[in-house]
């Protein structure tokens, strides 16, 4: 249980011990060094000069969130923490393993979960990877090493469900990128268990812009787990992430994110999967930390009778703004979609759901639901929700609710009278509120969930 | 709120946006008020500036051919304890085009506001396109907002039932469309 206490969410930092540190700022000269740095193939090298281009010549986006305090000249953007990589969780640099046993890393450890790959800073460093999963054929490893090891599936899938022209910060991955997993599943492979990932940022101004990719070829199963947190630092940080998921026919991946950036850390991540034929797809996403996070995970639905689900929380206390949602692109016959998500405002917080349900003319017996309910806990705070149904056939069955609320009086007096602290009773409520979609959540993950919300709801404002 | 309604029926200001051109409604009088409009196109906002206004808003859209209707609604509480509920209906056929945004605004000085929206578009033809955003902002906490959205095709079963009883498949889609917008008319004919 010791993990579970959250100190960490005060943040903390461990002094610094760095290999290589890149100069602040971007260039062509940084771009290219970082490419050298990880000795990488010459297509990769192009890929992320071209990108780097489009970074430069792209807008930052005109809706959502204030992104104008980044100031992109003033951050990292490679770092290697250690020369080698460490096998077993023994040879882990002493430091970060302290930082790991603060976030329970060992305890997830010691409860038979599946390969632990934790990236610290720019790079996985420690990585155990489950005989298990090498007797199934399954591959899993930080995206560095996959690309020197499987450059034949990695050049496949790479970059083509979100080029770098997609959006800005695609681009900014596409050109800096470091870290991040890679994961293969045979066809027909199940597994039971979920993979992890536990990603932290470490240095003051040092923005994380790991890659991800998953491929799960037909008819297997795998579901993958990030959980974040960081330290707080005075200065802004960056974190731009990429996950492309490819589900092949039969399959289903879920991933599921737990995110709790300290509060000056910009999180603007693009999640994307594809789904082929009765395939199926399902992120749960909550986001509890950041200053502000710009995430919308989506799901090209191309295969005819795939489905695509999101379920999502969006925590915002005072000075943050969770501006997340989901997008469902239904571009096949009998394809289906469902989006649940939960929001909560405290003290000043902004929470935005912004969505979007897209139904080309050939996606014929389409269905999609959209449910979003907001909780507003005072009146400083504030909730928006801002979805979009843009339908293109009429054989086709769309449903969009939202409903914004605050906590009902009758309610809390009832628990009160029941003996209950204000605090206490405000508590059960939200986490009641949120409980359609943390059971979607890995136990120890909702454990960690419901004592967060009830340590951000203990009355302490601010 | 709907009890509340029914008593003063014959209170209620009628206000038919298609006879009146205005785009810029400003309520700064209590009472209850009953807005219709029709296929109009453009941006209509409706701004709440004193207690106890009650909106009900009405918009009938029966689209055919190539009609193309681009609307924008703004229900817009700058006051507390009102109420507004809009309705949405469209019935769209052939190569007909439908863009809808609406927006529901309720201001930090617009405590216990209970704000309403709702559109439902009927799909008739393969080829029409509806673009349907119905939005929320709330910077109140003490207040009640849901808005809803449907998009779909004629039920099946239903078409199916009608026919069964002796309807041919036109009569039983024009039967289904009216129902579908007789929510409306109910609420509007008593009073024209």
């Amino acid at each position: 249980m010791k993990s579970l206490e959250f100190k960490y969410r005060f943040g903390f930092s461990m002094p610094q011990n760095y290999v290589y540190k890149a100069k602040k700022g971007l260039s062509e000269k940084v771009v290219e060094e970082i490419s050298f740095l990880k000795n990488e193939p010459k297509w990769m090298r192009n890929f992320r000069l071209k990108s780097y281009q489009i970074f430069i010549k792209k807008p930052l986006p005109t809706w959502g969130a204030d992104l104008s305090q980044i100031n992109f000249d003033d951050i990292y953007y490679y770092i290697k923490p250690t020369e080698k990589r460490a096998n077993s969780w023994k040879d882990l640099p002493k430091e970060i393993k302290e930082t790991y046993d603060k976030i329970g890393v060992p305890e997830a450890e010691k409860k038979f979960l599946a390969g632990v790959s934790a990236q610290y800073e720019s790079e996985v460093v420690y990585e155990s990877i489950n005989r298990y999963l090498e007797s199934k054929g399954v591959i899993f490893c930080d995206m560095d090493t996959a690309v020197r090891k499987y450059p034949e599936i990695v050049r496949q899938y790479f970059g083509q469900l979100i080029p770098p022209y997609d959006n800005k910060f695609a681009a900014l991955n596409s050109a800096v990128w470091s870290g991040g997993s890679f994961v293969y599943v045979p066809k027909n492979v199940s597994i039971s268990m979920p993979l992890q990932a536990y990603f932290r940022i470490n240095a003051q101004n040092f923005g994380q812009f790991e890659r991800t990719l998953i491929i799960a070829e037909e008819g297997s199963f795998v579901h993958y787990t990030e959980g974040c947190t960081a330290p707080i630092y005075t200065t802004d940080s960056l974190h731009a992430a990429v996950v492309e998921i490819f589900v092949k026919k039969g399959a289903r991946v879920r991933y599921t994110t737990v995110q709790n950036w300290s509060h000056n850390v910009y999180n603007l991540v693009t999640k994307r999967a594809r789904t082929d034929e009765e395939a199926v797809m399902e992120w749960v996403d909550c986001n509890i930390g950041s200053k502000i996070t710009m995430k919308y995970p989506s799901v090209y639905l191309f295969g005819r009778k795939s489905k695509g689900e999101v379920f999502s929380i969006a925590y915002a206390n005072k000075n943050q703004h969770q501006d997340a949602g989901a997008k469902m692109i239904h571009f096949a016959k009998e394809t289906k979609s469902r989006i649940i998500s939960k929001s909560i405002s405290k003290s000043g917080g902004r929470t935005s759901y912004r969505g979007l349900v897209q139904i080309m003319p050939e996606a014929t017996q389409s269905s999609s639901y959209v449910s979003c309910d907001a909780l507003i806990l005072d009146e400083f705070s504030r909730s928006d929700t801002y979805p979009d149904m843009r339908i293109k056939n009429n054989q086709v069955s769309i449903q969009h609710e939202a409903t914004v609320e605050k906590i009902g009086e009758e309610k809390l007096f009832y628990l009160m009278s029941r003996g209950l602290p204000k605090a206490e009773a405000e508590s059960l409520f939200v986490n009641g509120f949120i409980e359609p979609v943390a059971k979607e959540i890995p136990l120890e993950y909702a454990i960690e969930l419901n004592r967060l919300i009830n340590l951000e709801m203990s009355g302490s404002v601010g | 709120m709907k009890q509340s309604n029914s008593k003063a029926v014959e209170k209620k200001v009628f206000i038919d946006l298609n006879q009146r051109k205005e785009r810029l409604l400003i309520f700064n009088q209590p009472g209850d008020y009953l807005i219709f409009f029709k296929n109009l196109s453009g941006k209509f906002e409706f701004i709440i500036k004193e207690k106890n206004v009650n909106l009900e808003i009405y918009g009938v859209y029966h689209g055919k051919i190539q009609e193309r209707f681009q609307i924008e609604t703004i229900q817009h509480h700058l006051a507390p304890q009102s109420t507004s509920n809009l309705l949405i209906k469209g019935v769209f056929d052939d190569q007909c085009q439908f863009f809808y945004r609406g927006l529901i605004r309720i201001e930090k000085e617009a405590q216990k506001s209970h704000a309403y929206q709702k559109n439902q578009n009927l799909l008739l033809s393969p080829d029409v396109f509806v673009d349907s955003k119905p939005e929320l902002e709330i910077l109140a906490n003490d207040v009640f907002c849901t808005h809803g959205s449907t998009t779909g095709y004629i039920n099946q079963e239903e078409l199916y039932y009608l026919q069964t009883r002796g309807l041919t498949k036109k009569q039983a889609e024009k039967l289904i469309i009216e129902g579908f917008l007789s929510e409306i008319r109910g609420t509007i004919l008593p009073d024209e």
